[in-house]
């Protein structure tokens, strides 16, 4: 906002003042009269000033011009509800945080979660309704809408509304009501990441089609059976949260849970596993069934029948489990009911309903029923749906192609889509509607029963957007207009309101719940008890021969709902470190027996079915499989095209056209009324092309290569739990270096710290977007990443270590280590990097001449060189940008500041108020996003303070203190249950 | 003006064999002007050349038409030296990333280029100063031209690390003046920085060394000039020369005394240069061997490039009488010696890393012979180690065309010595997550070809513009070995 410089009065002031003096000669009345014409000339034809301006003496109550304001919300990014707590400043979203109190997700927030923000300035969202593609307002969409809809209800047509699992309480009443207009309406909820099965065995055994909630945090043995709880299944912050909570080694008495990992990847979960047991996924089954005979036996009854025999691991498995039993939780990733009949079978049997697991205050994280969404497709195909609706899911792209959706569509006279783009789903529907982006609507949510969550807009609508519920209001009965707001109100003033006492009037309650973000109402708690009466049968083993096909979601695409954020697509996967694509995984053994080499374009052959794309190959993947993640070759990524630097040997990230990577979800088949994995032979077949697979690593081993040397370096070191718990401790260098000369920093105010605690860290990566988030860190593009030139402050070094045969995989979150004796500071010509009085090595931009020969100097190698201008173009996007942090230009050095910012921000206030900085009141965007709360930051010099106690925890080390650079980062030794024992590092 | 030369000539040739302490082989035996040489010495001039000889022949290439082979040759080099610009202006242009360099490899063409060129730029300086010295009166015939080398190699180096910056317009904070900054200076506990000032004080005392050199023999080309702007071009860069004894003698002892400044610059440039590794933490930079191990290398390096250059030279300004196949032999002579001592820094690094148990330090130089750069480092054996072994043999350092080869593969050997110390350290130091490869772009490959082309761009007007050996010092040496046998025949 800014004035024009021109003041159209300064030409009637000057008249008035010759007026005064009663000698207006001729050219003093022409000189004012000029002055007056311009001004008003000026004045006329300004652009400013249009709308209304707020000055300062108006000033909105409670906002302050830079200074930031939290609001609590709930993130739309899954269906998790994990609480966030948006940080606007002048008015835009600018970070996510997770909600510290939230009952769900504890504070932490996911890479996906950290990454909507960027999504709320995506300027290719819709800024209008669509019909038939093209733009349309929302007058006409309207009135053409109801006119339809009118019509199917004097015809009686059936109606449809398929969506993903809708959790909000409010919206399923404004859904109801819509369909309950019709003669033959119905809700069809679908999971993209579908998790049907376990409802559907949960109807079996428990009488109710329902997903329990997992108590992690109260499980001392997780035997898993691919269930990627720590990256993608279902509600990973949660469980990350509740795993964390089963792990406490700073605190006496320790503790120290142990997850047994059965899968046919290497999942982030099985990355993390204490135990990890590679198998093909049609193996299972069958494995399952043998577990659960195994646990039958030692429970005295059968809770199977026709279990299989089983092997001496299972045994031991078997015989771990019912010594744990109470304090153990099986679960399972397979979308097959007969499989997770029998784990909630061995669940009972264990005693795990109503310690582990609750069925009873069950989660609603996921409600989609596959063989509904089957059952809709045969009726669309038969022309018997009058409408179909779809809101929040794209079963175009995500459906299995055997489901024939797409033709289906074409039978459905009338189809409208809520999505904020035209997508592989709305691209085909008659009108598409676009929702509001989470941030900038009003929302609602269960995600678990008897915890509400409130999602409330922090700026306004930027698009042309309209909100599902306004949407549905207006299509039902007689047009009424409401917002959603006062739609929202009015749910909860009716509906939940009656369920607290604590506020007596609603207004309070309301209130209160919008600061806070959620609400704990008391569940319908319902007893659910185990029908025993019935038998279950053991899943059956169908062991399959050649190649098995395994499909797999990632923590930055998911099933692909966020293939539109670069942030999400250059994210290194935590396992592969790939960015920009998805591949074919094979195992070593696989791709070395068939010739196939990192990068080679490989034919899968999926039945009939076939997809080419490029080969990774994966450690600790099962020899027998090929692994393939979904979410990529979504429409409209070639959209990405330009989005790295253009230049003489440049790569586009994505070929016009192109999409970036290849849909691989159409793989995908409806078996036993749930989408599973196809149980036919995998083709895979090697061609003659290859691509350059951008990965962040080059060399994935903790060990130098085996013919130079092999030895392994120290600098991810590790523990087993029994040496730990015998005194053994990390290789210390402390002592023998100690120097000789005089503190370079003495350091006597504050001096900045943080500890790192590898046990904790599951590499999830969620830091790195939180990181990314706050500081303004660039995309680079595909290219660029493959140059090794990725940008990002924050990195997580994921290395394979070969135990025995077996690969463990080291995960270590670095960024810039602020070394006390940091040798990137006495090697800047310049001084544009310094050590600050607080132990900040502080990379000063506008000093910064670009040698490089501070990066060069870093042993971290942390340091990020600006190659080029990254683009800024997209002032939409721009919008995203933290306004604390500068944008770096082409040339200058930059690296992680320990979230300066932040410190002087709470040093400004605490100066303001005349007090001290408390410990905690400074916390770094890695921290904050953290769902295993891995990383500790604050002031060494504060003996209390909570970096200060994590020093002196017997774990704590320092890489690489061996060439005595003295960082403020230090890290808290892996440590693995088990006997096993003996130092690594 | 003929009679100005003949005067010259002959004061010259009095300054010449009238300086009365004129340091010389001959010296020991007493006084007297080389006549009680030993019989087996060969003269360092061939050809019976009379003093007037000397100065038409060494002044021709000034004032006869450029032949084809110069046109041709400098059409080349002038090709080459626009390619680079063009690299390098589109590289400013455009920013750092037009390079191959990464987030591990934060140097790699640049600096290996930069300490190239200053290696190279040893030898001139070093046989202009400390041959001179240790009164090895061989070098009058080299020394001129290898002082060119020289300043032109310096001017190629001095161009890197300015091109090298991400934002070289601000190249100038790199120097120590005075600004309205509050307190900010420049850090003088950063070896990039005592690199400024090392480069630029030897690029300064060299260039006065040569200027100052060059003094007498502008003043014969100003003298000899035909055209009156020729003459007054030379007129103004001759200072005035009018060659009486009091001006050599002054000459002369300014003379010794730049050459006593520069002797230790030889050495402190290319140590100093060594520094941006010695001191860093990077295995394989880290080392206490570089000082002397770089300035070996700076001479060998400079050595072969000399030879490259004066044996292109005689052959094309048809030099061959006063650069001799025994200046090529006397060169070759100092190759192998310097070849040696990279030889042995090149194992003392293995032994060191060995014996002191250090884990980075042994991988990085296992990683050197064994891992992906390992074609680079072969070759740097190949060429460094074993091609000087040929030089043992008198037949292979008489045999021109063969040294000329030779040359070439050393000037190829410490290209690829500064390579694999800078990338390969760099490509694998302590964290195996950050470990990467490089290979170079188009544009990186162009600014090497343009740094070759400015050289020989600058060298090759050069010896167009100027006398590519020093008239008044060969002279001084004409008499060398020749005067017993002419006292013989008298």
């Amino acid at each position: 906002m800014h004035l024009n410089a021109v003041d159209p009065n300064a030409g009637r002031a000057e008249a008035a003042a010759g007026a005064g003096e009663h000698a207006v000669s001729r050219r003093s009345f022409l000189r004012a009269a000029g002055f007056a014409f311009a001004g008003a000339a000026v004045a006329g034809c300004d652009r400013a000033l249009t709308h209304r301006i707020v000055p300062t003496l108006d000033q909105p109550e409670g906002l302050t011009p830079g200074r930031a304001l939290h609001y609590a919300s709930t993130c739309g990014g899954c269906t998790a509800g994990c609480g966030i707590v948006a940080k606007t400043r002048d008015g835009r979203p600018i970070k996510l945080e997770g909600n510290r109190d939230h009952p769900v997700s504890r504070g932490g927030l996911c890479a996906v979660g950290q990454a909507m923000v960027l999504s709320l300035y995506d300027s290719q969202r819709l800024d209008h309704p669509t019909a038939g593609r093209e733009r349309s307002s929302w007058a006409d969409v309207d009135r053409t809408i109801t006119q339809k809809l009118a019509r199917i209800r004097e015809e009686r047509g059936a109606v449809r509304i398929l969506s993903c699992s809708i959790t909000s309480p409010t919206t399923r009443a404004v859904i109801e009501r819509f369909l309950g207009s019709f003669a033959d309406g119905r809700l069809v909820e679908v999971d993209a990441l579908s998790a049907s099965a376990i409802l559907d065995a949960h109807l079996r055994t428990h009488g109710v089609r329902a997903l329990p909630r997992y108590h992690f945090e109260r499980a001392e043995l997780i035997v898993s059976f691919d269930a990627d709880f720590l990256g993608t299944w279902i509600s990973p912050v949660e469980f990350t949260a509740g795993w964390r909570a089963g792990r406490v080694l700073d605190n006496h008495p320790h503790r120290m849970s142990t997850v047994v990992q059965v899968e046919s990847r290497l999942s982030l979960t099985g990355a993390k596993a204490d135990e990890r047991i590679p198998v093909r996924p049609d193996e299972i089954a069958g494995l399952v069934g043998g577990l659960a005979g195994l646990v039958g036996a030692r429970a005295g009854r059968r809770i199977v029948t026709g279990a299989p025999e089983a092997d001496a691991t299972l045994g031991d498995l078997a015989d771990r489990l019912w010594r744990a039993r109470g304090r153990a939780l099986v679960v399972s990733g397979t979308n097959d009911a007969g499989v997770q009949a029998a784990i909630n079978a061995v669940n009972e049997a264990l005693g795990a309903y109503g310690t582990t697991l609750d069925i009873e205050e069950p989660s609603y994280q996921r409600r989609g029923d596959d063989s509904e969404v089957a059952d809709l497709v045969g009726q669309m195909r038969a022309g018997r749906i009058a409408a179909l609706l779809v809101h929040g899911c794209n079963p175009v792209y995500e459906l299995p192609d055997a489901l024939g959706f797409a033709e289906a569509l074409e039978k459905v006279p009338l189809s409208v889509g809520f999505a904020d783009r035209l997508d592989e789903t709305t691209s085909l529907t008659s009108y598409d509607c676009p929702d509001h982006h989470p941030l900038e609507s009003w929302d609602d949510a269960e995600p678990v029963a008897g915890v509400l969550t409130v999602t409330q807009p922090t700026v306004r609508p930027l698009r042309g957007t309209r909100a599902l519920r306004e949407s549905l209001t207006a299509w039902t009965g007689a047009g009424e207009r409401r917002t959603d707001r006062d739609i929202l109100r009015a749910h909860w003033r009716d509906h939940l309101f009656p369920r607290q006492s604590a506020h007596p009037t609603f207004d309070g309650f309301w209130d209160e719940t919008v600061r806070q973000g959620f609400a704990v109402l008391a569940a319908e708690r319902a007893l659910r008890a185990f029908d025993s009466s019935r038998e279950i049968p053991s899943p059956a083993a169908r062991v399959g021969s050649g190649m098995a096909l395994v499909l797999y979601p990632t923590v930055a695409m998911h099933a692909g709902q966020h293939a539109h954020s670069p942030w999400l697509h250059e994210l290194p996967d935590p396992i592969t470190k790939v960015v920009w694509d998805n591949y074919a995984s094979l195992a070593p053994v696989t791709a070395r027996s068939r010739g196939i080499e990192q990068g080679d374009i490989v034919k899968v052959t999926v039945g009939e079915r076939r997809i080419e794309l490029p080969a990774h190959i994966q450690p600790g993947q099962h020899p027998e499989v090929v692994a393939i993640p979904l979410g990529y070759g979504r429409m409209g990524t070639d959209r990405f095209a330009g989005i790295g630097p253009e230049w003489l040997q440049g790569r586009p990230t994505v070929e016009r056209g192109q999409t970036v990577g290849t849909r691989a979800a159409g793989l995908a088949v409806l078996r036993d009324g749930a989408v599973q994995l196809p149980d036919v032979e995998v083709e895979v077949a090697k061609t003659r092309r290859r691509v350059n697979l951008a990965c962040t690593q080059d060399h994935h081993q903790i060990e130098e290569p085996k013919e130079i040397g092999g030895e392994r370096r120290p600098v991810v070191q590790e523990l087993g739990f029994a040496a730990f718990e015998a005194g053994e401790r990390p290789e210390s260098h402390e002592e023998e270096l100690r120097s000789l000369w005089p503190e370079d920093h003495p350091m006597r105010g504050h001096h900045w710290g943080m500890v790192v605690d590898l046990s904790a860290c599951t590499g999830c990566s969620a830091c790195v977007i939180g990181c990314q988030a706050e500081n303004n860190v660039p995309v680079v593009g595909k290219d660029e990443v493959a140059r090794h030139r990725e940008m990002h402050w924050m990195r997580i070094d994921r290395y394979y270590a070969d135990e025995a045969g077996r690969i463990e995989t080291l995960m270590q979150p670095l960024m810039c280590q602020h070394c006390e004796n940091a040798p990137c500071e006495t090697v800047c010509p310049v001084l544009a990097t310094v050590h600050s009085s607080e132990g900040l090595n502080q990379q000063v931009y506008n000093r910064c001449v670009g040698t490089r020969y501070c990066a060069n100097n870093c042993p971290f190698k942390t340091r990020r060189f600006n190659w080029f201008d990254y683009r800024h173009e997209d002032r939409m996007e721009n919008m995203v940008l933290n306004p604390e942090v500068t944008i770096r230009t082409r040339g200058v050095m930059e690296k992680c500041s320990m979230c300066v910012q932040r410190i002087q921000e709470a040093k400004h206030e605490a100066r303001r108020l005349g007090t001290k900085i408390t410990d905690g009141e400074v916390e770094t965007a890695c921290q904050e996003s953290c769902p295993s709360r891995a990383i500790a930051f604050g002031d060494l010099n504060d003996p209390d303070s909570e970096v200060s106690r994590l020093r002196r925890d017997p774990r704590n080390y320092r890489a690489l203190e061996e060439i005595e650079v003295r960082p403020s980062v230090s890290y808290l030794a892996l440590v693995r249950p088990g006997s096993r024992g003996g130092r690594h590092g | 003006m003929a009679d100005r030369t003949e005067l010259y000539d002959r004061d010259e040739s009095f300054a010449v064999n009238g300086r009365p302490d004129r340091p010389g082989r001959g010296a020991h035996h007493g006084s007297g002007h080389g006549s009680h040489l030993a019989p087996f010495r060969v003269p360092f001039i061939d050809g019976d050349k009379t003093l007037a000889q000397v100065t038409d022949e060494v002044c021709a290439p000034l004032e006869r038409k450029s032949t084809l082979a110069w046109k041709a040759t400098f059409a080349v080099a002038f090709t080459a030296m626009a390619i680079g610009v063009a690299c390098v202006a589109y590289q400013i242009a455009t920013g750092i990333g037009t390079w191959g360099l990464n987030r591990t490899v934060g140097w790699a063409f640049d600096i290996t280029n930069f300490v190239f060129w200053i290696g190279i730029g040893h030898a001139g300086t070093l046989i202009s100063a400390i041959l001179f010295l240790f009164r090895q009166r061989w070098r009058t015939s080299i020394n001129r031209a290898a002082e060119a080398m020289t300043i032109f190699a310096v001017i190629c180096a001095g161009l890197f690390p300015i091109i090298h910056m991400g934002r070289p317009w601000l190249a100038y904070w790199m120097l120590p003046y005075p600004n309205s900054r509050g307190s900010l200076w420049v850090n003088f506990r950063s070896p990039l920085l005592w690199d400024v000032f090392a480069i630029s004080t030897y690029f300064l005392i060299s260039l006065v060394f040569w200027y100052l050199g060059l003094v007498p023999d502008l003043a014969t080309a100003r003298d000899r000039a035909k055209s009156p702007l020729r003459r007054r071009l030379y007129a103004i860069f001759s200072l005035g020369w009018n060659g009486s004894t009091r001006t050599w003698t002054r000459y002369e002892t300014v003379y010794l005394l730049l050459a006593g400044l520069a002797t230790p610059l030889v050495l402190s440039v290319h140590t100093i240069v060594s520094f941006d590794f010695a001191t860093s933490v990077i295995p394989g930079w880290h080392t206490t061997i570089f000082p002397p191990y770089f300035v070996a290398g700076a001479v060998f390096s400079g050595f072969a490039m000399v030879l490259t250059l004066m044996i292109i030279a005689r052959k094309t300004l048809r030099f061959e009488e006063y650069i001799t196949v025994r200046h090529i032999e006397a060169m070759c002579k100092i190759i192998i010696v310097t070849g040696g001592c990279v030889a042995l820094a090149y194992g003392t690094e293995f032994f060191t890393a060995w014996y002191s148990a250090n884990g980075y330090e042994r991988f990085v130089f296992l990683n050197r012979a064994m891992g992906p750069f390992k074609w680079a480092y072969w070759t740097m054996v190949g060429c460094n180690v074993l091609v000087p072994q040929l030089l043992w043999s008198k037949k292979v350092r008489t045999n021109v065309a063969l040294v000329f080869v030779l040359s070439l593969l050393i000037n190829v050997g410490m290209w690829f010595e500064r390579f694999v110390i800078i990338v390969t350290s760099l490509s694998r130091d302590y964290l195996p997550s950050s470990w990467s490869g490089y290979s170079p772009t188009l544009i990186e490959i162009g600014t090497l070809l343009g740094s070759f082309g400015l050289f020989f761009t600058l060298f090759l007007l050069f010896c167009r513009a100027l006398p590519v050996i020093a008239i008044g010092e060969v002279k001084g040496v004409l008499g060398y070995a020749r005067g017993a046998r002419k006292g013989a025949g008298q």
